[in-house]
């Protein structure tokens, strides 16, 4: 074999890994729970798997979890899946982290409990 | 994880005291059980129910006891473990015990615990041990158990209202000899008996002028050196002394007290003064009064080391010269742990001597001396038990020795007791003397 | 296990809580009356600054002649009983539950260092164990009781560092140390762990016995 069709191969195989990869990446199926407004983290990122959740949950609108409210009251025909929570969920002045884990919990653990299912332990969320 | 089982000490069944076994011959389970409920649901409250709840076994008061250190750290003689022997057990079986129980009782509260209250400071909780012991020598006293020896001086108390059998007219008779003994060496000395108006009752206890005249004698030459205005009474009530409140007899107590502070307002003095005497002081300005319903005595009352402090302190008694031998401090616990003297009595101490070295340890952490709380009192048949119970002392005292001190001054009479026996058991080559034997010693005294 | 996890997080805090409180209230409460009608001099002598001087002293690690005795001893209870109300209360896991019921959060303590500090009350259970089976002088006080209470305190401890590592059967653990949380709490009252309620009034007491009455220290 030549040195240049060696070459070729190599570089082929190489794309068709990364595109592989990125493929795989562009789905976003796998990923963490995460927020930039989490400045420290006192717990590991929750891991989530977005499409099997909401297949097992069976939620079919964005905005059952990724809702806007305004004035108080929901905007059902909005959603808010490019935002992160911490956009509107500010934390306010003299608030600690802790305002911002709960929104957070409240949403997850909130729900799983409603419907008795899914995690609501520490650590059947957080990993080690 | 079984409770070890609490091993009935041969040491109490060798010791022949009729007050014990006579008492314990007259009790039956159900009498027992009787008196012991009728008692505690009386007489205990509060305190005993949160002491016993309290503790958390940790055993950190045993090091405190110098019985526990004196019998190489057997855990029977930490206080909390006389303590799980006694009131643990009986409140446990709910005063369902039998007569040999109360026998070890009475042994462990009255000759195996001296009330020193020096586990009080190494109880983190501030459990009151001592109270406990008390409780139990209450019990024992109600069912009629106590040493024959210590039962003996409280029915002196009862008879002639002074612990030594004293008659009336021996104690006067006492008083006019010692005058008498002392004008050979000051002329113009008095005792002024019955003098009504004085500034100074000065009271003592029964042994003085049973055994230890000399004391009054000394006493009375202080007091005219210094110009002090006191008296003596003629009556009962002169004697300060009180066994009553270590066998449990807390009535009889009450009665010794009144007569005592009511003697001292019929003399109309302004305060007592009282001899070289730790228990007695245990009794006039903390226990005694307290049954009589007074927080604080009704009248001043000060020890004979407060006093010499005063009296050196102002220059009423003058040091011709100081005593040179060097000398140790006894602090003995009803005037230190008792009275916070240990400043003063070393101020005392100061003036009086030239070399002073302190024992370790020393001040409200001293070791006891193994005769007060009335174990001394309990009798010859425990006198063994006694030094046995305090070898601490005699390896403390020898430290100090070896650090050059020959003498050791106690001013307590049971701290006298116990620490003889000790200096002559263990074959310690120490004098021992009270406060005002030297005072006597290297005062200037009027002609 | 939701319906197991709601219960032992929900009803059972709250009666652990209110045994906790109300026993502690009921067990001071009965200690005064019964000391207003039995040992009436009590409040007589009670001397706030004396008490409080005593106190002082007894809770400052070497402030006593006893603590500097036994340097150890009292390096292991002092961080011991810091640590076992410290990190309950300051622990960021019970915090978020508090914020999540109550809206209310304060500030609490990094996970790595209670991590630390659980491994430190566990092993200063070990070293009471130790010494209760070791040292004479304890093994004479100890009865089951003293077994049981140690067990009592360990086993929060234990099961929450357990639960946090999420070694095997984590999620049983995490129930076993809500209840076990549940159950120290509520046995304080209860137990000889009420020398926690009862320590200022026994050593104040003596304080105030020595300082007012017998002008010495009893530290």
């Amino acid at each position: 074999m030549e040195k240049r069709t060696l070459i070729i191969y190599t570089v082929i195989t190489l794309i068709g890994f990364i595109f592989a990869v990125m493929s795989g990446y562009s789905q976003e199926d796998v990923t963490n729970v995460e927020d930039s407004a989490f400045e420290k983290k006192m717990r590991p990122a929750v891991p989530f798997l977005h499409d099997k959740h909401n297949e097992t949950a069976g939620i079919d609108e964005c905005n059952t979890c990724h809702h806007v409210y305004e004035d108080g009251k929901e905007n059902e025909d909005d959603s808010s899946e490019e935002q992160e929570c911490s956009e509107c969920h500010t934390i306010n002045k003299g608030d600690n982290s802790m305002a911002l884990v709960k929104i957070y919990h409240l949403q997850c653990k909130g729900c799983h409990q409603k419907k008795k299912a899914g995690p609501i332990m520490c650590s059947e969320c957080h990993p080690r | 994880m079984a409770e070890p089982a609490i091993k009935r000490s041969d040491e109490s069944s060798k010791i022949v005291d009729e007050g014990i076994d006579k008492g314990i011959a007259r009790l039956t389970p159900e009498k027992i059980e009787q008196v012991i409920n009728k008692v505690l649901a009386a007489e205990t409250g509060a305190r005993l129910k949160t002491y016993v709840e309290t503790c958390v076994h940790c055993g950190l008061c045993s090091e405190a006891c110098h019985y526990y250190l004196s019998h190489d750290n057997d855990p029977k003689f930490s206080p909390a473990g006389k303590v799980k022997q006694t009131i643990w057990e009986i409140l446990k079986r709910k005063g369902k015990v039998d007569p040999e129980f109360i026998r070890d009782a009475s042994r462990i509260a009255s000759t195996e615990c001296n009330l020193c209250r020096r586990c009080a400071m190494y109880c983190p909780f501030g459990i009151d041990i001592a109270y406990l012991m008390s409780v139990v020598r209450r019990l024992c006293h109600m069912l009629g158990v106590t040493q024959l020896y210590i039962q003996d001086t409280a029915h002196s108390h009862s008879a002639t209202l002074n612990q030594m059998w004293v008659k009336e007219d021996e104690w006067i008779d006492t008083l006019f000899w010692q005058e008498e003994e002392a004008q050979d060496e000051i002329s113009s000395l008095r005792i002024p008996i019955e003098k009504e108006g004085s500034e100074i009752f000065y009271s003592v206890i029964a042994p003085e002028p049973k055994f230890r005249a000399q004391l009054i004698y000394q006493a009375a030459v202080i007091m005219n050196a210094a110009g002090v205005d006191f008296t003596m009474p003629a009556t009962p009530g002169w004697d300060n002394s009180d066994q009553c409140m270590f066998t449990g007899d807390y009535e009889m107590m009450g009665r010794l007290k009144k007569v005592h502070f009511e003697t001292a307002m019929r003399l109309k003095v302004k305060r007592i003064v009282m001899g070289e005497c730790g228990h007695a002081f245990r009794s006039v300005y903390d226990v005694g009064n307290r049954w009589l319903a007074w927080k604080m005595p009704p009248i001043p009352v000060t020890h004979a080391v407060e006093f010499y402090y005063e009296l050196l302190k102002q220059g009423k008694i003058k040091i011709a010269k100081k005593y040179d031998k060097p000398v140790t401090f006894q602090d003995p616990c009803n005037i230190i742990r008792g009275k916070g003297l240990h400043e003063k009595a070393r101020y005392v101490v100061d003036a009086l001597c030239e070399e002073f070295i302190e024992m370790h340890p020393n001040r409200e952490h001293n070791y006891c001396c193994c005769a007060g709380g009335g174990v001394i009192n309990t009798g010859p048949q425990y006198k063994m038990k006694r030094i046995k119970g305090n070898r601490i002392k005699a390896e403390q005292l020898f430290a100090t020795k070896t650090r050059g001190a020959k003498v050791i001054i106690a001013p307590c009479h049971n701290c006298h007791g116990g620490i003889e026996d000790i200096l002559h058991h263990y074959g310690l080559d120490m004098e021992l003397h009270f406060l005002g034997d030297i005072i006597y010693k290297v005062m200037e005294k009027p002609v | 296990m939701h319906d197991i996890y709601n219960f032992v997080s929900g009803p059972l805090v709250w009666v652990s809580f209110v045994i906790f409180f109300g026993g502690s209230l009921y067990r001071l409460i009965s200690m005064a009356v019964l000391a207003r009608k039995k040992d009436v001099f009590v409040y007589e002598y009670m001397s706030l600054k004396f008490g409080l001087r005593s106190i002082l002293h007894w809770i400052i690690p070497f402030g006593t002649v006893k603590w500097r005795k036994n340097p150890l001893f009292t390096i292991v209870t002092f961080t011991f009983h810091v640590c076992i109300i410290f990190i309950p209360i300051f622990l960021s896991a019970h915090i978020i539950l508090w914020k999540e019921s109550w809206d209310i959060s304060w500030w609490y303590i990094s996970d790595t260092t209670v991590d630390i500090l659980a491994v430190v009350v566990i092993a200063s259970c070990i070293f009471f164990l130790v010494r209760r089976i070791v040292l004479p002088e304890v093994k004479y006080l100890t009865s089951v009781s003293d077994y049981v209470i140690l067990a009592i305190v360990a086993a929060p401890f234990i099961t929450g560092f357990w639960t946090y590592h999420q070694w095997a059967g984590f999620r049983v653990m995490g129930i076993i140390h809500i209840i076990a949380g549940e159950i120290m709490l509520a046995s304080i009252p209860f137990t000889r762990l009420i020398h926690m309620i009862f320590f200022p009034f026994t050593r104040g007491y003596m304080g105030s016995e020595f300082g007012a009455i017998r002008h010495a220290k009893d530290w």
